[in-house]
């Protein structure tokens, strides 16, 4: 398939995944009355980590603003969202470099993957930058370091879940190599 | 100027980026203030749309709880009726004299509301601020900051209109209090504390009032909701031990997790009512 259908295709299926379900599901790890704080998971940075290695950072920048405004439109927190995507979209270049062994030019027509990284790298790239996606996100959400225990939960859970979402995604569209 | 151009081009990806960035903080901060944003909210037409198409599905598998709730909505103003209606023989005392027989010069004339009904197509309980989308607009005759309840008590304040679609600020959020009176009229504030959408806080409560669980708790007139909606009845209470104050949790009368329609409500005396308040402020 072609590169850009594909990737138009994968956009519009995070989105929908995103606002239809996850948006909708109210996530809380243990049920106390006033314990712990209900979390969204987010899977639309995927899309912006599984864009051509090539891509170059302009190109970057701008798809993932675009990204983010989307998905701000349809939960009603005009920038939150934008802010946090274009920030990882600014920082995976960097991160793509220091994991993968060559240079990003001997990876042509080719998105980061388990085929070309390797399981691990591949982990440790989405944990990485999903920590700072919700980090970010979660940080202008509070708007405040009163309460920096919820905070931190807030972060850490929902990055946990979040990479359980990116490892159900990867086991089912990653083909093996026979 | 060939310096300049040479700083640009190497550092291009950087001013995007800050610019960028920039851009996202100037919608954050146009959020917050009055007159927001329209264009980036699920009161924009394509978003509306999108949320319409979903909620016409998903609207067949709620209808039994959406007619359980208008049924018992139905018996509650019923009885409210027949409270005004009819002339209780036994308890014939004052107190208990029908409304409709007062003295129509005494009857302070303060308040004259519009109800318009509305299909709720998108609904959040867990972000710090949560939002509503109705599928009525500006053409439909709602307006910015008009109050939204629904059959069994408060739900939110109209913050986004567009063409056919606006989008509500509702209760549960941290930016804006709702004034509350408990029935002999102690007012406070309620705000929500941002963990559970059942639960509501309700401060500033005298600590030697006595205030017993299942109280109800009602709107005052000086919100922007009418006066006398129920927004909650007191689940537990704690005092404040260096004010001497008690803070009441609430359980919360609208079910916010599945609101399927609500009533948006115009105050025609607003206008009015501003416009004095604005002279009032200029004279000073």
């Amino acid at each position: 398939m072609n590169d850009y259908l594909k990737n138009i295709f994968r956009f519009l299926l995070f989105l929908l995944i995103q606002v239809f379900v996850l948006n909708r599901v109210e996530l809380r790890w243990w049920s106390q009355p006033t314990g712990f704080p209900l979390f969204v998971p987010y899977l639309y940075p995927l899309f912006i980590l599984l864009l051509p290695i090539e891509t170059p950072v302009w190109a970057l920048l701008l798809i993932g603003f675009f990204t983010g405004i989307t998905v701000d439109s349809f939960s009603n927190t005009a920038g939150m969202h934008a802010c946090a995507t274009v920030m990882i979209a600014y920082l995976r270049t960097n991160v793509l470099n220091a994991l993968l062994p060559k240079a990003l030019e001997d990876y042509p027509d080719q998105s980061p993957g388990v085929k070309n990284m390797g399981w691990v790298p591949f982990l440790a790239y989405a944990l990485f930058l999903f920590l700072i996606h919700h980090a970010v996100f979660f940080l202008i959400e509070l708007w405040t370091f009163n309460n920096m225990g919820v905070l931190l939960l807030k972060i850490v859970a929902s990055t946990i879940t979040s990479m359980l979402l990116v490892l159900i995604y990867l086991l089912l569209f990653t083909k093996e190599a026979r | 100027m060939r310096n300049f151009l040479l700083f640009v081009r190497r550092f291009f990806n950087l001013i995007l980026f800050l610019f960028l960035e920039a851009i996202c903080f100037v919608l954050l901060a146009r959020t917050n203030s009055i007159q927001g944003n329209d264009v980036m909210s699920s009161a924009n037409t394509f978003v509306g749309i999108v949320y319409k198409k979903q909620a016409d599905v998903a609207y067949y598998f709620n209808l039994r709880e959406m007619n359980d709730s208008l049924f018992n909505e139905n018996l509650r103003l019923r009885s409210l009726l027949s409270a005004t209606k009819t002339v209780d023989t036994l308890k014939d005392s004052t107190a208990s004299l029908p409304f409709t027989e007062i003295d129509s010069t005494h009857i302070v004339h303060y308040a004259d509301y519009v109800f318009r009904e509305a299909h709720v197509i998108n609904n959040s309980v867990i972000a710090e601020n949560n939002f509503i989308t109705i599928d009525r607009g500006s053409n439909q005759g709602i307006q910015k900051n008009m109050a939204v309840i629904s059959g069994c008590g408060i739900v939110g304040e109209v913050v986004h209109v567009s063409g056919n679609f606006s989008s509500i600020l509702s209760v549960l959020n941290v930016k804006r209090k709702v004034s509350a009176k408990l029935k002999d009229g102690t007012t406070g504030f309620v705000s929500w504390e941002n963990n559970d959408p059942n639960m509501l806080v309700l401060d500033d409560i005298p600590g030697e009032k006595k205030v017993y669980r299942n109280d109800s708790v009602f709107t005052t007139n000086y919100s922007l909701f009418p006066a006398d909606v129920l927004i909650g009845t007191v689940w537990k209470r704690k005092i404040n031990k260096k004010t001497n104050q008690q803070i009441l949790f609430l359980r919360s009368a609208t079910n916010f997790r599945n609101l399927q329609y609500v009533y948006v409500v115009e105050d025609k005396m607003k206008k009015e009512k501003t416009d004095l308040e604005a002279t009032h402020k200029d004279g000073k």
